[in-house]
This record gives structure tokens, sequence and C-alpha cells, in this order.
């Protein structure tokens, strides 16, 4: 288990897991380690390798859950799977549409995240709700 | 077991405060006092009638066991999304374009979540689960000496 590389995200979702229990210090202490083991990367990264990488993803490591989860009906994978793999179809658009439009794309747009799934907004206002998980308005935060 | 407020629905008819027999529902801050709140009590959550007071749970069920393959799986879609992260990261610092940077930072939150998700279903949902607490020990192994005090209060 300690060969895990992705300790940081499973550090800070169970943050905000007890930030829901209302654990607060706990909470605190979960994301102060997560960002102990938070690295950087100095590779020079840009959009197109991003996207490359996300087509990457749908190809490979979406399908390859798909197939186990549904063998034996994990219900949770699936549920997890469905959304995160329309995330990541909108991140991947969105990628895209501003290979074509450049700067002009973002230009008196906001974009606003689903804090439930990590769908992507581009618009003027907050979205009602979130088209991919249901979830309300209250529960999207805006990019500065 | 403690009582909380949704403070998005409470309507401020504060029945909550006729019934508590400790005062733990009124606060100058809008939350519960969960350390007077008395185990179980519930008779703020059925006064309410905003339905704005809830039941927190401070004992849990261990969470159902995962198969390995779909484990596995999960685990290289996580771990994918998490180095997807880092490049957004790094892109945001990089560019010269406000708009692209704050694609960028749009990314990288997005990626999170996304990653979070994964974690959640490959068993690391509860903090108080016993899989959670393996990979706190396994972290200590190579630990810093702040991160295991952190670790220590944790586990």
């Amino acid at each position: 288990m300690n060969k895990l590389k992705a300790i940081p995200p499973i550090l800070t979702n169970l943050a905000k897991a007890a930030e829901k229990q209302l654990n607060l210090d706990e909470s605190k202490e979960f994301q102060e380690l997560a960002m102990s083991f938070y690295e950087t990367t100095e590779l020079p990264v840009c959009l197109a390798s991003i996207e490359e990488s996300l087509q990457e993803k749908l190809q490979n490591e979406y399908p390859a859950v798909q197939e186990k989860a549904a063998a034996v009906g994990d219900r949770g994978v699936l549920r997890a799977f469905t959304w995160s793999k329309k995330v990541t179809s909108i991140q991947k658009s969105l990628i895209h549409r501003y290979s074509q439009t450049g700067e002009a794309l973002l230009e008196d747009q906001n974009l606003y995240i689903c804090e439930a799934c990590g769908f992507i907004s581009l618009g003027k206002n907050t979205p009602a709700i979130c088209p991919i998980c249901k979830a309300p308005k209250k529960r999207f935060s805006l990019v500065k | 077991m403690y009582a909380a407020r949704n403070i998005d629905l409470c309507s401020k008819d504060c029945l909550c405060l006729f019934v508590c027999p400790t005062g733990a529902t009124d606060t100058e801050n809008g939350q519960i006092d969960k350390n007077a709140c008395l185990d179980g009590c519930r008779l703020c959550v059925d006064a309410c009638p905003s339905h704005a007071i809830y039941l927190v749970y401070t004992t849990f069920p261990e969470p159902k066991k995962k198969n390995p393959e779909v484990l596995e799986k999960l685990t290289a879609l996580m771990e994918k999304t998490y180095h997807q992260e880092l490049m957004a990261k790094a892109l945001g610092k990089s560019s010269q374009n406000s708009g692209e940077q704050r694609l960028a930072r749009a990314l990288e939150k997005s990626l999170r979540i996304v990653a979070e998700d994964c974690a959640r279903e490959s068993g690391y949902m509860l903090p108080q689960s016993n899989q959670v607490r393996h990979l706190l020990t396994s972290l200590l192994d190579t630990a810093d000496k702040e991160q295991k005090l952190l670790l220590e209060k944790l586990i």
C-alpha cells in the first residue's frame, strides 16, 4: 500500500469526510498532511500535453475500470466512473476549444467548478444545478 | 451522535432553543455546540419546523471490502488523474496568458475532485476505517518529523 502515488487526493478526501462529521481539527490535520505530500513538477507542460493525457485516460483507464466494476457489480465504482468520465470529456473539450479560439474563449466569462463531481462550467453565472451529478448551485465555486 | 444545523435551511424560528435541555443549540456562531449536545437526544431534530437539524454519527460500519481487480484499475485511474493535476498546476505557473492560467487552475481543481472520488471508491471513504489506519501507519516509515506528528494524531 505504501507504493501508492496519489497520497494528497486520498488525504484531502479524508479531510472533507472529517469536515462533514464536524471533526474540524482532524480535517485540518488531514489537510496539512496532504499539503506535506504534495509534489511539484518542473517539467514543461502545455495544454496539448494535458489534452493528450486525458485522451489516453478515456481510451485506457476508464474502460478498464468499467469492465472490472461491471463484472463484479460494484455500483459505487460505476457511479464514480460515470461522473468522472463525463467530467474528463468536459475538461478535454474545454482545452480543445481554448486551442481553437485562444484567450477570447475566456474573456468576460467565468469558470465554475462543481465541488461534488469536478464538472467545469464556462459562463457568466453559476449554473442552477450540476448537469453531471445534479448537485445544487451552492456546491459550485468560482475559479479565480 | 450529535446534532448539527444546516444553516441554509434554518428559518430562525428557534424552536430548537425551546426544547434543548443543555442550551447546545443556542450559540453565537449558528452552529450547535457538539460538546454540550446530549448523545442521540434528537429533541431539536424533531422540533425543527424547517428540517434544518440532523444527527452526525460518531460510529460507523467498516466499509465493504473492494474487489482487488477493481481496486487495481481504479488506483491506476486515480494516479493518472493526480499526475494530470500536477501537470495542470505546472501549467498554471508557467503560462503567460491570464485566461490560460485560469483554465489551468480550473483543471487542477477539477482533476483533484475526480481523484478524490476515485480515492473514496477505493475504500478511503471513512477516516475511521481500518484501511485508512493501515495507510496512515504505512506512511510513518518514510515520514519527516512534522508528518510523524500529524500521523500520530490521526492514527
